[in-house]
């Protein structure tokens, strides 16, 4: 009797299981099966325009965008890309980037340099005005956005960063002054910064939202962690007024018809839809204008015969990744170590197999697009054999008996390309380095801290110098050197290059660092970051930039 | 109903100390935790001494119990903090909007379960015997088997991206009467879908062994010898019984479903609570973490009280006692 109902139980599980996966092969068959399938099924669906799921009515003239949720909107806290996108459109400041990435004057109508470099004195345009038409941008309201950024009060991580090359900032910071003495206020058209030293990418710096204005009248003593009602809701002086922000759903911008810039904004409206499943699934529903493209997709949209091919588009993103070794312990403050695993790293064949090519191998540390870059350097060439020997000359693989490749993440399984690389070195090398995941509070607080051998991570331009990669990440002083690494040699260049005025002879300082780097593998540069898009063909002028720029006044819908 | 007023008031006595224990141990977990919220928002490019400068500012390198006092006085008085992921928003104009999200479609998923488990776990008791009952038991087995990791992005697969019926996720609110509701978009019956099938197949399993304890029980046999057509038999006897302890379940269920809405959420991108759980235990946003978890803790107790409360009007025997005791 017991078997009998086993046996039955069984046989029922059995034939439900038989009807759900009958069910999905079915299902699979009825729309064709495979990659092709799926477009056809979305196209014939759109065609009928019954079953398609669509949202609220589009408006005309409106563009449908997938976005990143931000954390902040108040210029002077933001400090990731995902808060920046929103904050370039709605906010303005003195400068900014054009499409090419030319530094191009904004709020300011002309810039002045003094002749020793030191002296930027900024006159502004005189029909800026806020978004509520209230009152016109003056000189004043710069130099109080910037002095807020770097109020100790304000909170913020990244006033510092941006705005420490004026004179007089540290000074401000730590009360021993009222003010910044460095911005200057002439009248109310003309603005003076005086920087600390002659660095020639300050303009670049000022790019950045930290420096851009905002209104007193309604940030009052609003800090980056406390009173931030006043950003659901801001008043701004760029191309886009923020219509509406409902926090982790949608964020709508409206057109400033009062923009001060040619072209002006020609959307009517731009939504952003900060909820939601596959992005690529959305935009082949007509959900949204713009998507990515992953790796898994990559495949399927590059085949010619695919519809979706032709709004297909890569640019390069102007970013690298790398693995960065703690040059202060053994065993990789030998740097004979340190060249064998690059050596070692086969990126050509990574890249092409687990990454299909949506990523580019990188050679040197510079990426394309960067002044700088150098596309007939050959780096540190891959070579097994050479690797090995200078591994064994250095005490061979039982060095690395404890060593770990820090990463963060958590959950699922680490990246593939970062297995791959493991598994190159566990056959050139013969050493196995595990990878261990940690979660992103903790991965940063180890990197800072310097309590790693190795570890995995990305670098993203925040303006197109070579000097936001070499000076910032790589000379020994600089806060954000995880690796610790320091070479007197090459700290010597970066501070030449610093003040180089002759454009060419600053490239060449820098490429000459960046080989004495390389060579001494502080890092292994692995890959350098590329952006793989599909734009619907009626999205005209919508520019794939390399880093955060304002853009949406550019882009136009013709259907 | 004495006795059932002074119960009520003495579970509600016991909230608040619950409630203390549960908020000691979280604010506890969380400030021991590695890293901060300012590290971690501040990114790799910031200072080192900015960094512990804005620490010592907001408090966090106080004593942990200083700290723990300065919230819990915020938090009666009604200040539930500022959130870190939407930096310097209110927690509460966070919250109640996520919350409302995920209630819509639990309720829904709740209905649901009991309006579809109930009566199919009926049929199979009443089918016991013949080849339909090991057949729907095997059919329960597996989808009470299959969790949300897994279903969710099978249906994600079938529905929207094979078919492309439905939305792959997101979640889409229209105003109605002056509320916002979300659960009549498209976006709502993925969601819906997959924790529905899950319920109804736990719930059907179980109502289906409470109605065999059932008509296995004396009334009913003596009913069938009073020759009561079968039809009375069940509804009036046999369902009604079984019911009895599916009440508690209710409770329970949706306790299991708000808290599993971390997980379904963070798969289909439902801005609703669970999704906020997650990112605010990634980027350390206390006040956050705290609020959700106390809000939770008190849903939960609420809903235990409300079973335990219904249970005295669906079980006369325990109204009976009640009455005596008064």
């Amino acid at each position: 009797m017991e078997t009998r109902r086993l046996v039955l139980t069984l046989t029922g599980i059995g034939v439900a299981l038989i009807v759900v996966l009958g069910g999905l092969s079915i299902a699979l068959l009825a729309t064709g099966g495979g990659d092709e399938g799926g477009q056809t099924t979305s196209d014939s669906n759109n065609d009928g325009g019954v079953e398609t799921p669509q949202l609220p009515d589009r408006v005309e003239g409106e563009l449908r965008l997938f976005g990143g949720d931000p954390i902040t909107l108040d210029p002077a806290c933001a400090s990731d890309a995902d808060s920046a996108v929103y904050i370039v459109e709605i906010f303005s400041g003195l400068v900014s980037f054009d499409r090419e990435l030319n530094v191009i004057p904004d709020v300011a109508e002309s810039i002045d340099v003094s002749p020793d470099g030191l002296v930027y004195t900024f006159h502004l345009r005189k029909n800026v005005v806020f978004h509520d038409g209230s009152r016109r941008v003056v000189a004043d309201d710069f130099k109080f956005s910037m002095e807020r950024a770097l109020n100790p009060d304000t909170q913020s991580t990244v006033g510092e960063v941006y705005l420490d090359d004026i004179a007089g900032v540290d000074e401000f910071i730590t009360g021993a002054a009222e003010e910044v003495s460095g911005v200057k206020v002439i009248n109310d058209d003309t603005l003076e910064i005086t920087i600390k030293e002659p660095i020639v990418y300050f303009l670049d710096k000022l790019t950045y939202p930290t420096a851009y204005v905002v209104d007193r009248r309604e940030v009052g003593d609003a800090t980056c962690f406390e009173g931030a009602d006043w950003t659901l809701n801001p008043n701004g002086t760029g191309p886009f007024k923020l219509k509406e922000f409902v926090l982790g759903q949608r964020i709508e911008l409206e057109p400033n018809t009062d923009f001060y810039l040619d072209p002006k904004p020609s959307l009517q409206q731009v939504t952003y839809l900060l909820a939601g499943g596959s992005a690529l699934v959305m935009y082949e529903n007509d959900e949204i204008d713009v998507t990515g493209v992953g790796v898994n997709d990559v495949e399927r949209i590059r085949d010619p015969n695919e519809p979706l091919n032709a709004e297909y588009q890569t640019g390069a993103n102007m970013s690298t990744d790398y693995i960065g070794f703690n040059t202060q312990e053994p065993p990789f403050d030998d740097p004979r170590v340190r060249k064998a695993f690059a050596m070692a790293t086969d990126k050509q064949l990574v890249a092409e197999t687990v990454l299909m090519d949506i990523l580019l191998p990188a050679k040197g540390i510079l990426p394309p697009g960067i002044a700088g870059y150098d596309e007939t350097y050959e780096g540190v060439p891959y070579d097994p054999e050479a690797a090995r020997a200078l591994l064994d000359e250095a005490g061979g693989p039982e060095l690395f008996d404890d060593v770990t490749l820090l990463t963060s993440g958590q959950g699922a399984a680490p990246s593939e390309a970062l297995a791959a690389v493991t598994a190159l070195w566990e056959e050139d090398l013969g050493v196995s380095i595990p990878i261990e995941q940690e979660e992103f509070g903790i991965f940063l607080r180890d990197i800072d801290q310097g309590n790693f051998k190795m570890f995995s991570l990305g670098w993203i331009a925040d303006y197109p110098d070579p000097q936001n990669f070499l000076d910032i990440k790589l000379h020994s002083e600089s806060s954000n050197n995880e690796t610790q690494y320091s070479n007197p040699e090459v700290d010597a260049l970066l501070e030449r290059a610093r003040a180089e005025k002759d454009e060419a002879e600053r490239i060449r300082l820098y490429q000459e660092a960046e080989r004495l780097i390389v060579e001494d593998s502080p890092w292994v540069p692995l890959f350098h970051g590329q952006d793989s898009v599909l734009i619907k063909p009626y999205v005209k002028n919508y520019t794939n930039a390399p880093f955060v720029i304002p853009r949406l006044r550019y882009v136009s819908i013709e259907r | 109903m004495q006795g059932l007023a002074s119960y009520v008031l003495r579970r509600l006595l016991l909230v608040p100390l619950i409630l203390f224990i549960v908020s000691v141990v979280t604010f506890a977990l969380g400030r021991y935790a590695p890293s901060d919220y300012v590290e971690i928002q501040a990114g790799p490019s910031a200072r080192p001494e900015t960094i512990e400068r804005i620490r010592e500012e907001r408090g966090l390198n106080d004593p942990i119990h200083e700290q723990y006092v300065t919230y819990i006085s915020n938090f009666l008085r009604g200040d539930f903090g500022t959130s870190v992921r939407y930096r310097g928003v209110d927690v509460e104009d966070v919250i109640f909007p996520r919350l409302w999200i995920t209630l819509q479609y639990n309720i829904a998923v709740l209905l649901l379960t009991f309006v579809i488990g109930i009566p199919v776990g009926t049929w199979a008791a009443l089918r016991r015997g013949t080849w339909m009952d090991p057949l729907s038991i095997g059919t329960f087995v597996l989808f009470a088997s299959v969790p949300v990791l897994v279903s969710v992005p099978l249906l994600q697969w079938l529905f929207a991206v094979q078919l492309g019926w439905l939305p792959t996720g997101g979640w889409e609110s229209r105003e109605i009467l002056g509320v916002e509701i979300g659960l009549l978009s498209a976006e709502a019956i993925l969601p819906v879908m997959a924790l529905t099938l899950l319920g109804v197949a736990g719930l059907a399993r179980y109502m289906r062994a409470q109605v065999l304890d059932v008509l296995d029980q004396d009334y009913v046999r003596t009913a069938r010898a009073k020759g009561l057509n079968e039809y009375p038999i069940v509804t009036r006897h046999v369902v009604r019984n079984a019911l009895l302890p599916i009440a508690t379940l209710m409770g329970f269920e949706l306790a299991a479903l708000i808290t599993g809405s971390i997980i379904l959420e963070t798969l289909l991108g439902i801005p609703g609570i669970g999704l906020y759980a997650y990112e605010s235990i990634g980027s350390r946003d206390y006040d956050s973490i705290m609020a959700i978890v106390l809000i939770g803790a008190v849903v939960f107790q609420l809903a235990m009280l409300v079973v335990d409360v219904a249970y005295v009007f669906i079980d006369p025997r325990i109204r009976l006692s009640a009455e005596a005791s008064a």
